[in-house]
């Protein structure tokens, strides 16, 4: 049949390219692992004609996807007609199949660098990058053998879905003209339109794409037997990967901190433990290979961490992309059913890497002489070995799903039989990690202090007396600021304090500001920023939006604030009043005027800011809280709604009396109304007239009096009648307080009276509640994370530059 | 021995140590039975929500009652003193975190799943096409 409207160029084009790819990534793989120069031109060759086909194929689906031709599924997926072209990057990768195409992207780019720059080493290197792309394309392949696919194409058709095969409106050759639904797609989700997408990706998968060179340079040294050739380019690489990866994960933490309510920069959800386990062994891996070029002996160990840090990026890339966190993430991918295929790609290279450094593994080149442990290489070697660990802990506590999966209940071997969960995240990673912590800011300090081959002590303690007396004023009076006292959090604001005095006094009195290691300077200042930054942001988190209606000491529930539209309440220093509700877009927002005291303690409120959470209105992820947040130079005042009645006024429904809540009152007894009113029940009179000695009917009334805020007063008598079966209500109302009582009937076990109460439609004011938080000082983390991003550049290029 | 092997030698050891100490702590998904079984202790149950069930959220006292089934046909009654999750009736699957009390579980923390968040994929086409 030929179907009327659909673009099947751009379709047999986007194939075409993709199988293309795919055969050329092959090619050039086979063509480098065989030896001789017409094959490594052979290599090279087919290796740029893969990385321009997949630049072709990356122009196709964005060139459908700024033309809306929603006969695509991931082009109807992914846009609509009212997506802002902004954010048409954003929808291209939103999904798993252009995410995989943007990794491709960066890896096609810098193998394509390499291809000049690798020289001697360029067989293996690039060698190993055409094998990753092989396998990276058959992930969009979209070919079927017999009932196994392999891939999943971003270029299949709606009506070529395996689900709609077959279904009778694909019988109508017009059926995109026919059917509304094809005229617009759903779109980006809105959660991710704002420009943090834009950035956030495109950076962290450079980070990740960037862990494969030092890799292939560290197979290419393997397989060549050459140990020392390969150093020199993989150092610059490997620190290039550091800061790119580094900048990447914590774009992610400010993304995470200003747009989404999860409550901070870091939560140790298990995709952001992913991506930081690689940069930690990335880090460790980098500073060997410094200690290898100025001292030599730990090429093991070098290697090791290398070939560890790619392959823990493709068990990130397994753990997220194949649905196995399905119930302990809020951010992985949704399944594509591809998780067969990312195994196989994992053990392949986990297996293929391993096997070749066990098996050259003898051949290594060790340590002649032991290090001395007065010696700087000795405690940097200490240093990769806790990063090594510390990013080992982070994976076994984020495999929980992965070790429930092959030993649980289901499992491939059972050795338990109730799955396995971290109760506690945040607080099981705290703990563990802060200790780590505190060691690698320690020897961040104190290495500057110790030179290559041994150090007399003397001279170790005299070099850094001034730091030493410095650090201890500083964190003392930060610590008697901040009023922190717990022990182990001290010790880690003094060390981190320690690592950056250390290095600015190494670097200016000992270095003599000496440019070459400026970057190194530069990066671990701000390293030890971003570990005080976020040891005070968070162990000094002050929620301040305390609710004072009391509940129980020990339910957070009192960290939320309601507001009604209209009240100014206390919260904290502040006083806040929420004035204003306006719908933007997909935004409901909150508009909240923040007034603080007059100096004078005049009482005078004056207004200090405006701040505006807002919840969104999304339909494919349920409403989402969206914070608003007041940045001051020492502190954050982080608000978003935790709770806002979304009901539409149709969903809310006409009738004139809500809230109805049943009183079971005592006489003499109290009860407090909708956290606004007293309701005492004065008294009770029965009335039984009786003629014959039969009881033809009680009235029963209850004497209430309901006192408000402002101390008025108002005295009431709701009645119940019974005769016989039937019973008669004569309400009772307070109209100037929209306030309506009914005396319900009597419970005839406690023998007390139930009042009902219920609220006027319009007595009944609109309230939000509120989470506020102060994070103190979190200005400190992201000062060190452009520290850190600016020294690992200046590193890097004074290493290009240099040698 | 030469130091930096004395040094690996005694992280492994860490690390291994670590290991059986979590596996032993680390606490497993459980049911409404066995929570109520060893009252106080904290635990995380997997249920989904019974929508027969009458579910309250009082904002004044910011408590959120509802039942839940557990995967084994337990109901409880679930005490939640937070704000209720946005989209909260249309979870498919909720994760709770807490420990029973002799009348109701009361959960600490709650993690819901969502359908349309899962199922996008197939949702989408073969039942809004004839509209």
């Amino acid at each position: 049949m030929q179907y009327v409207g659909e673009h099947l160029w751009a379709a047999d084009l986007g194939r075409g390219l993709t199988a293309l790819s795919f055969v050329f990534a092959l090619l050039s793989t086979l063509a480098y692992y065989l030896k001789g120069d017409q094959w490594k031109f052979l290599g090279r060759l087919a290796f740029r004609i893969h990385a321009i086909s997949l630049f072709g194929l990356i122009g196709t689906l964005f060139y459908i996807m700024a033309h809306h031709y929603f006969e695509f599924d991931y082009v109807w997926k992914h846009t609509s007609l009212d997506l802002p072209p902004q954010y048409l990057f954003s929808a291209f990768w939103e999904g798993q199949e252009g995410s995989f195409l943007l990794w491709m992207f960066w890896n096609a780019i810098l193998g394509y660098i390499l291809t000049y720059s690798a020289k001697k080493f360029e067989g293996p290197v690039v060698g190993v990058f055409a094998a990753v792309q092989a396998f990276l394309v058959s992930m969009i392949l979209g070919v079927y053998l017999g009932d196994m696919h392999i891939g999943y194409s971003p270029f299949i058709l709606v009506r070529e879905l395996a689900e709609n095969v077959g279904l009778p409106w694909t019988q109508f050759a017009d059926y995109l003209e026919r059917f509304p639904n094809f005229a617009d797609g759903t779109g980006l989700n809105p959660l991710l339109q704002n420009y943090w997408m834009t950035i956030h990706p495109p950076t962290l998968f450079l980070g990740f794409a960037s862990t494969l060179v030092p890799f292939s340079y560290a197979i290419a040294g393997l397989l060549r037997k050459d140990y020392k050739t390969w150093i020199k380019s993989a150092l610059v690489w490997s620190f290039f990967s550091v800061g790119i990866l580094g900048v990447g994960i914590l774009m992610g933490g400010a993304w995470a901190y200003e747009a989404l309510s999860f409550g901070g920069f870091w939560a140790w959800d298990p995709v952001e433990n992913t991506s930081l386990v690689p940069w930690l062994t990335m880090v460790a891996g980098a500073h060997l290979l410094l200690i290898q070029r100025n001292k030599g002996g730990v090429i093991p160990a070098a290697l090791f961490l290398l070939i560890l840090t790619f392959l823990l990026v493709l068990y990130s890339t397994f753990l997220t992309r194949s649905g196995v966190l399905g119930d302990s993430s809020v951010h992985a991918f949704v399944d594509l059913g591809l998780s067969g295929q990312l195994l196989i790609y994992l053990l392949f290279f986990t297996i293929g890497s391993l096997t070749l450094f066990l098996a050259r593994y003898k051949g290594l080149p060790k340590k002649v002489k032991e290090d001395r442990m007065d010696s700087r290489e000795f405690w940097m070697f200490i240093g990769a070995l806790i990063l090594l660990i510390s990013g080992l802990q982070i994976t076994l506590s984020t495999s929980y799903p992965v070790f429930n999966k092959l030993f649980g209940p289901d499992g491939l071997i059972t050795l338990y039989d109730q799955d396995k969960v971290l109760i506690d995240p945040i607080e099981h990673y705290n703990a563990i990690q802060v200790p780590f912590a505190i060691i690698i800011v320690l020897l961040i300090g104190a290495g500057q202090f110790l030179s290559y081959h041994r150090t007399t002590t003397k001279q170790f303690f005299k070099r850094q007396i001034l730091t030493l007396i410095l650090t201890t004023i500083f964190a003392g009076i930060s610590a008697w600021i901040l009023g922190m006292w717990n022990p182990m959090y001290v010790t880690l604001l003094w060390c981190s304090y320690y690592a950056v005095i250390a290095n600015l006094e190494f670097w200016i009195r000992w270095a003599k500001g000496n440019w070459s290691i400026a970057g190194s300077t530069v990066a671990h200042i701000g390293f030890g920023l971003i570990v005080a930054g976020s040891l005070v942001s968070n162990a000094n988190k002050d929620v301040i939006s305390q609710n004072k209606t009391f509940i129980h000491e020990e339910f957070p529930a009192n960290e939320n604030l309601l507001i009604h539209q209209g009240d100014t309440v206390e919260l904290g220093d502040y006083w806040v009043s929420w004035t204003e509700q306006r719908e933007e877009g997909y935004y409901q927002r909150y508009v909240l005027e923040f007034f603080k005291e007059d100096e004078d303690h005049s009482g005078e409120l004056k207004p200090a800011f405006n701040l505006s959470p807002s919840i969104q209105m999304n339909e494919r992820m349920g409403n989402v809280a969206e914070p608003s947040t007041r940045h001051f130079l020492t502190k954050d005042i982080y608000t978003h709604v935790t709770y806002a009645d979304m009901r539409s006024m149709e969903e809310k429904g006409t009738e004139e009396w809500k809230n109805a809540f049943d009183i079971e009152l005592a006489t003499g007894d109290t009860h407090f109304l909708y956290g606004k009113y007293q309701v005492r029940l004065d008294t009770l009179v029965v009335e039984a007239p009786q003629e014959d000695g039969n009881l033809e009917y009680v009235v029963l009334g209850a004497g209430l009096s309901v006192t408000t805020m402002e101390d008025s007063t108002y005295k009431i008598m709701p009645i119940y009648a019974v005769q016989g079966d039937e019973g008669q209500h004569v309400d009772a109302e307070i109209k100037e307080l929209g306030l309506k009582f009914s005396f319900d009937r009597i419970n005839y076990e406690s023998n007390r009276p139930v009042i009902t109460a219920s609220e006027h439609i319009e007595a009944e004011e609109p309230f939000i509640l509120i989470k506020a938080e102060v994070f103190p000082w979190i200005n400190l983390l992201w000062i060190g994370s452009l520290l850190m991003a600016l020294g690992t550049v200046i590193a890097v290029t004074t290493r290009l530059r240099g040698k | 021995m030469k130091n930096s092997q004395i040094a690996i030698i005694i992280a492994i050891a860490v690390l291994i140590g670590y290991t059986l100490v979590r596996l032993g702590n680390s606490s497993t998904y459980s049911n409404f039975e066995q929570a109520t079984a060893s009252l106080g202790e904290k635990t995380t149950v997997i249920g989904y929500l019974d929508t027969e069930q009458p579910m309250d959220f009082n904002p004044k006292t910011i408590t959120l009652t509802f039942t839940a089934k557990d995967k084994k046909g337990n109901e409880s009654m679930v005490v939640y003193h937070q704000p209720k999750p946005q989209d909260f009736e249309r979870s498919e699957e909720i994760t709770m975190t807490g420990y029973a009390s002799d009348s109701a579980f009361i959960a600490t923390d709650i993690l819901m799943k969502c359908p349309s968040k899962y199922n996008e994929q197939n949702e989408v086409q073969s039942d809004k096409i004839y509209k």
